[in-house]
């Protein structure tokens, strides 16, 4: 329909466009279908609408799939390759925060909480310290880039968004913890913050990727798992267990964007190596460092009585299994650590070959 | 009448629970993923697949070891490990402490999370809640004492 006869200027007097009403260039029409849950993102990427290019032409916030005028404004994105960014897995994972976001005020039965012995309240709190300070690097690091990325790629930046809404519930949840039961906020020292420098100064995305979300929020996982073994009631288990859910998703979309980085830029490898040749030490620190390993221990043993017989043990056996999984994840992303990584394996009884092995079966 | 844990009608009906009562499984939000529980017995292991899609299960099947692979993850245990945390979720009306499934797959002595896939290993993380509030279902079913 052609529209013919509509006015050129406004009763002010201002020019008018009508373009957008006698048919853009962009899809008309595609319909998509709702699944069984709802209109999902997966759901509404039909015909070029599901077109993410390599590299956009523009640097504007138009959203893609829009008939762009040549003068929107650049927004200045450093970030315009699909391969800085995107991970094949992104969009369903966005689709999976929007759908398991949970209340730190409400999901919790704060009503539970009993008093603990002085020795392991204090041990609890020192963990929510670290935990609530550490947490909001991963929002921190997302926001410092997201602003960067180029428009086209929204569902990452989408995706990004939800990790950071995750990270204040997880900083809420553990400062409430803290706070909650007759405790408080206790030390803070410089390891955690080393880590966290290094994260946050990353030269590149992918290089803060391979740090944060691989490594830190890895290593975050699995004492996040270890929450079972760890909390002194079924109020933190649950806490435990509700950031485990949200914190894999960041380690789903990290490990699979490194993964898809590589994969289509081999040369990346090598800027991701780097990263994490530095991050592993630092991390290292941090794992070691002496407010973060006694309060673990302490909370493992279940108070100061047995922490160096059953403690410190057990803080051993979950080491090994962060760095397992953390290596498999690395092989997973393309980024093979085995060879290179200077944690010292033997010494912690980690074999690298059924890691190397069922890498090679899953492939 | 009462039904063992190692047999298809065993988890037809924590699937039944769940897709007759999303409004438990609402609030953890939709999962995506497919799981196989192993019930390690003497002669012949009971393999049995999962399969969630948005707040329900829709498949149940038991499998052969090759298709096994095919899942996201395995939970593979002793039949005894299985029964204890069907029968700590029978006395309490879910599982607790040492019972949760997190907890019995966390060392890997008793059950094992395993997988040949680092991501879908990571799945057992990602919808923990949901899978564990499956297993809870079993509350309302008539469980055989072995």
């Amino acid at each position: 329909m052609a529209y013919d006869g509509l006015p050129t200027e406004s009763p002010l007097g201002a020019p008018l466009d009508w373009a957008w009403l006698r048919g853009a260039q962009s899809e008309w029409g595609v319909r998509p279908k709702p699944s069984p849950r709802g209109l999902t993102m997966l759901d509404i990427a039909v015909g070029s609408y599901a077109d993410v290019p390599e590299h956009p032409s523009h640097r504007s916030m138009a959203p893609r799939g829009a008939d762009v005028g040549d003068d929107t404004a650049d927004m200045g994105y450093i970030l315009n390759w699909k391969t800085d960014m995107w991970s094949d897995n992104v969009t369903e994972l966005y689709e999976e925060a929007v759908a398991r976001q949970w209340s730190a005020t409400r999901d919790i039965p704060w009503g539970e909480l009993r008093e603990l012995p002085a020795d392991v309240e204090h041990a609890m709190c020192q963990l929510c310290t670290l935990l609530t300070e550490v947490e909001m690097i991963a929002a921190d690091l997302p926001a410092k880039w997201m602003w960067r990325m180029n428009h086209d790629f929204i569902e990452a930046k989408m995706f990004l968004c939800t990790q950071i809404m995750d990270e204040a519930r997880h900083a809420e949840v553990f400062r409430k913890r803290a706070l909650a039961n007759g405790g408080g906020l206790l030390v803070s020292r410089g390891g955690p913050t080393s880590l966290l420098r290094t994260i946050i100064e990353a030269k590149t995305y992918t290089q803060a990727s391979a740090l944060m979300h691989l490594l830190g929020e890895g290593f975050v996982l699995d004492i996040f798992r270890m929450g079972e073994l760890i909390a002194p009631s079924d109020v933190e288990k649950r806490i435990f267990r509700m950031c485990m859910q949200d914190e894999a998703r960041h380690v789903a979309y990290g490990t699979m964007h490194l993964r898809y980085a590589v994969d289509h830029d081999p040369d990346v490898a090598e800027e991701i190596h780097e990263a994490l040749d530095h991050g592993e030490q630092v991390l290292i620190d941090f794992g070691t460092a002496p407010d973060v390993s006694t309060a673990l221990a302490v909370l493992l043993a279940g108070g100061v009585e047995h922490v160096e017989d059953k403690g410190f043990p057990l803080s051993m056996e979950l080491t090994k299994k962060q760095l397992t999984s953390y290596l498999a994840r690395c092989e997973r992303a393309g980024v093979s650590r085995l060879d290179r990584t200077t944690i010292p394996l033997d010494m912690l009884g980690i074999d690298p070959e059924p890691i190397r092995a069922a890498n090679a079966a899953g492939r | 009448m009462s039904t063992e844990v190692d047999t298809l009608a065993f988890f037809d009906a924590l699937a039944d629970e769940m897709n007759t009562h999303g409004e438990r499984f609402a609030p953890l939000g939709e999962a995506e993923m497919v799981a196989v529980v192993v019930m390690g017995r003497p002669g012949q292991d009971f393999r049995v697949r999962l399969e969630f899609e948005s707040l329900g299960c829709i498949g149940v099947a038991e499998v052969d070891a090759t298709a096994a692979q095919l899942a996201d993850f395995r939970l593979e245990g002793p039949l005894e490990d299985w029964r204890a945390m069907f029968d700590d979720i029978a006395a309490n009306g879910r599982a607790t402490g040492p019972f949760t499934i997190n907890s019995l797959a966390l060392m890997g002595d008793r059950i094992c999370c395993t997988g040949d896939d680092p991501m879908g290993i990571d799945k057992f993380s990602r919808f923990n809640q949901t899978l564990q509030e499956f297993f809870d279902g079993a509350r309302h079913v008539a469980v055989g004492t072995g």
